[in-house]
């Protein structure tokens, strides 16, 4: 390809070998890892509930259900979403689980209340959530519902976005984002709006699964 | 595009006289301004990022063949397409290519300053391709039928009353002039674009090489609805926007928000490592990255090497003085500010742009704001340099330069130009000549008195 051999012969008539600094390490120190990451997220505009335990979470679900008239709700197929039958735990809501649902996920994500998804990690000093692609992973469920529920364990907190790069393995999902809040703009004469084009409410119910002290050193 | 003197004098004096403008201008550049100060104070050591940072980039420019050649060498392993550009007509002709083997009749684009600058909108009307931009501010700007007026917030002199307007045109309908609903407006009618459209394009604010992956961040999530929804999504990004690994991106990504809008990050980071797997529910079936050097690659090895170091935050625009008063359409170009005044000569033509390394004060906020510590001042002083090196610049301009570098040369003249100047200001002379209001000047000048004695050591 002539273009591509023009740019890297111009690019290596003045290459220079210059090591790169080494990794930044994370600054990270919080008394509470939960509340710091409570705390960022609601800086934000998001919405956090704290729960015991998973059942709890459970719970904390139901009264959102009820509190946000959730009619249609679609559900990644993935733990800890997918080690209940949600179908028979929440009768008043249509599901939608990916991969496992039949119909198309796109119109039923278009016309859904909520979308319900886990995510990878969730990192504390920006209140942000780090939701991938993958099997039973859909990108639109968590992006066209106005209203996106995380449930996430505390296990995967992390202090920043360092400590998630720096413990990073394997390949990249097709898609990683990593979530900071609703979706909002401030376009217009810079007065703030929250909900534009993604969700407009963004919940993250965190539940403790026994693992947070190996985080919290 | 261009930015002459005269054109540029004619635009910022319209922008200028503009009160509306004004306030606009102060009101966006105010708060990003404040907002970057509270985000950055909330880092342990923003000043050691920093430095990590502009290491970083200078390591990596200098030895950008081998990071692209490896960033190829993973986007292709995740399945992506990458092409490569030369120029603007190179990579908007790949563009258009790619959209036409796809009978693409809709297209919908987030945010891209590498897109303005190739003109992507223009090429793909020309093909008979409908572009939308999706970006809020963008959308409106393109409605508008205008150019963006800032890196970042693209609409800042639009008022909501204008915008009303403009939405109106489109849906045939009246539509309140209040920003809730103009929002709620803007996602319905843009929605359904997203979900129609057969190709979306991007830009990037940076490609990582280990992992052949692109970044794109938003607040709104059209970003994520671009890369998503339709088929087939390309990427256009300009070639020095490579991190080596995802250590070197986490740097970026921890300095990028911050330093443009305050946010310790975006609302949605999007990382897109080809495209959708065959596990996936959904996402695109084919991602192209279009690599453009559009004279970038020119200034390796050059004094103006630093320049590609640049992230395009805008923090430089919320600080200069010029930008703060003349506004982004003065510069002529996608690329405004204390950068913009950089790039766009070097990346454009410095004929074309002559009037930008003139339009500075040399003061240097934008040097103390940027994230990568690049020295635009030094820059600004290069072009200037090779402005009268190469005669650009009108006569009246050199001869006036030359004049006035004779003058500051020549210590006696100069003491006693400025004691006339001092004596015209006191004896009000000189308001007859000049309307602005001028500083006030010192009774003595220093070296008066330090000779007689008046000054205390």
């Amino acid at each position: 390809m002539k273009v591509r051999k023009k740019i890297l012969n111009m690019l290596r008539s003045q290459s220079r070998k210059v090591k790169l600094p080494n990794p930044w390490i994370s600054g990270g120190e919080f008394d509470s890892i939960t509340d710091e990451f409570a705390s960022a997220l609601k800086n934000v505009k998001g919405e956090v509930y704290v729960a015991g335990n998973l059942d709890e979470a459970w719970e904390i679900l139901s009264k959102l259900f009820g509190e946000l008239e959730a009619r249609k709700v679609v559900v990644t197929d993935e733990p800890p979403l997918n080690q209940v039958n949600l179908t028979e735990m929440f009768t008043n809501q249509q599901w939608y689980i990916v991969g496992k649902t039949n119909g198309d996920l796109i119109d039923f994500c278009s016309s859904a209340d909520i979308g319900l998804t886990s995510a990878d990690a969730a990192l504390a000093e920006t209140g942000s959530v780090v939701v991938g692609s993958g099997s039973g992973r859909s990108r639109a469920a968590s992006l066209l519902p106005p209203i996106h529920i995380v449930l996430i364990p505390t296990s995967k907190l992390l202090p920043d976005i360092f400590a998630w790069t720096a413990k990073r393995a394997g390949t990249l999902a097709s898609q990683v984002v990593l979530i900071s809040g609703p979706s909002k703009t401030a376009d217009i004469e810079q007065t703030l709006v929250v909900g534009v084009h993604g969700p407009k409410r963004f919940i993250v119910i965190l539940y403790s699964d026994g693992d947070l002290q190996m985080i919290e050193e | 595009m261009s930015a002459t003197i005269k054109q540029f004098r004619k635009k910022a004096k319209d922008t200028i006289e503009d009160n509306r403008l004004q306030i606009a201008l102060e009101d966006a550049t105010g708060r990003f301004r404040e907002a970057r100060v509270i985000a950055l104070n909330a880092l342990k050591d923003a000043e050691g990022l920093r430095d990590q940072f502009k290491k970083i980039r200078a390591a990596t420019i200098a030895n950008l063949a081998e990071y692209l050649e490896t960033f190829e060498r993973n986007a292709i392993k995740a399945g992506a397409k990458v092409h490569w550009a030369r120029n603007d007509h190179e990579a908007s002709r790949i563009v258009v290519g790619i959209a036409q083997s796809h009978n693409v009749n809709l297209v919908v684009k987030s945010k891209s300053m590498t897109t303005e600058e190739i003109r992507l909108n223009h090429a793909l009307t020309a093909a008979g391709i409908t572009p939308v931009e999706t970006d809020l501010g963008e959308w409106i700007v393109q409605l508008a039928d205008e150019s963006p007026s800032h890196i970042i917030a693209p609409a800042i002199h639009k008022t909501k009353e204008q915008v009303a307007v403009l939405f109106e045109k489109v849906l045939s309908k009246p539509v309140p002039a209040d920003i809730p609903a103009l929002t709620v407006e803007a996602r319905g009618i843009l929605r359904e674009r997203f979900l129609a459209a057969e190709m979306g394009i991007s830009g990037a604010n940076l490609g990582v090489a280990e992992t052949g992956s692109i970044v794109i961040v938003t607040n709104e999530g059209n970003g994520r609805m671009v890369t998503s929804l339709p088929p087939v999504h390309v990427v256009v990004m300009g070639i020095e926007k490579i991190a080596p690994t995802w250590d070197e991106a986490a740097v970026w990504l921890a300095l990028l928000a911050r330093n443009a809008t305050g946010q310790p990050l975006s609302i949605y980071t999007n990382i897109i490592t080809g495209p959708a797997q065959s596990i996936d529910p959904d996402g695109p079936q084919e991602v192209h990255i279009v690599l453009l050097d559009n004279n970038r690659s020119k200034y390796l090895g050059t004094e103006y090497e630093e320049v590609l170091s640049c992230i395009r935050c805008g923090a430089c625009l919320n600080v200069c003085p010029v930008y703060r008063e003349a506004g982004g359409h003065a510069y002529g170009s996608p690329y405004s500010g204390p950068i913009g005044a950089v790039i766009s000569p070097l990346l454009f033509g410095l004929k074309s742009y002559a009037a930008l390394p003139q339009a500075s004060s040399l003061c240097g906020a934008c040097l103390d704001v940027c994230p990568v510590r690049i020295d635009l001042p030094r820059m600004l002083l290069t072009l200037r340099r090779d402005e009268r090196e190469g005669g650009i610049l009108p006569i009246f301009y050199r001869l006036t330069e030359r004049w006035a570098g004779w003058v500051l040369s020549q210590q006696k003249i100069y003491e006693r130009l400025a004691g006339l100047v001092r004596w015209l200001k006191a004896t009000k002379i000189i308001q007859l000549f000049i309307k602005a209001r001028l500083p006030e000047l010192a009774g003595r000048s220093f070296r008066e008195m330090w000779e007689r004695g008046d000054v205390e050591e």
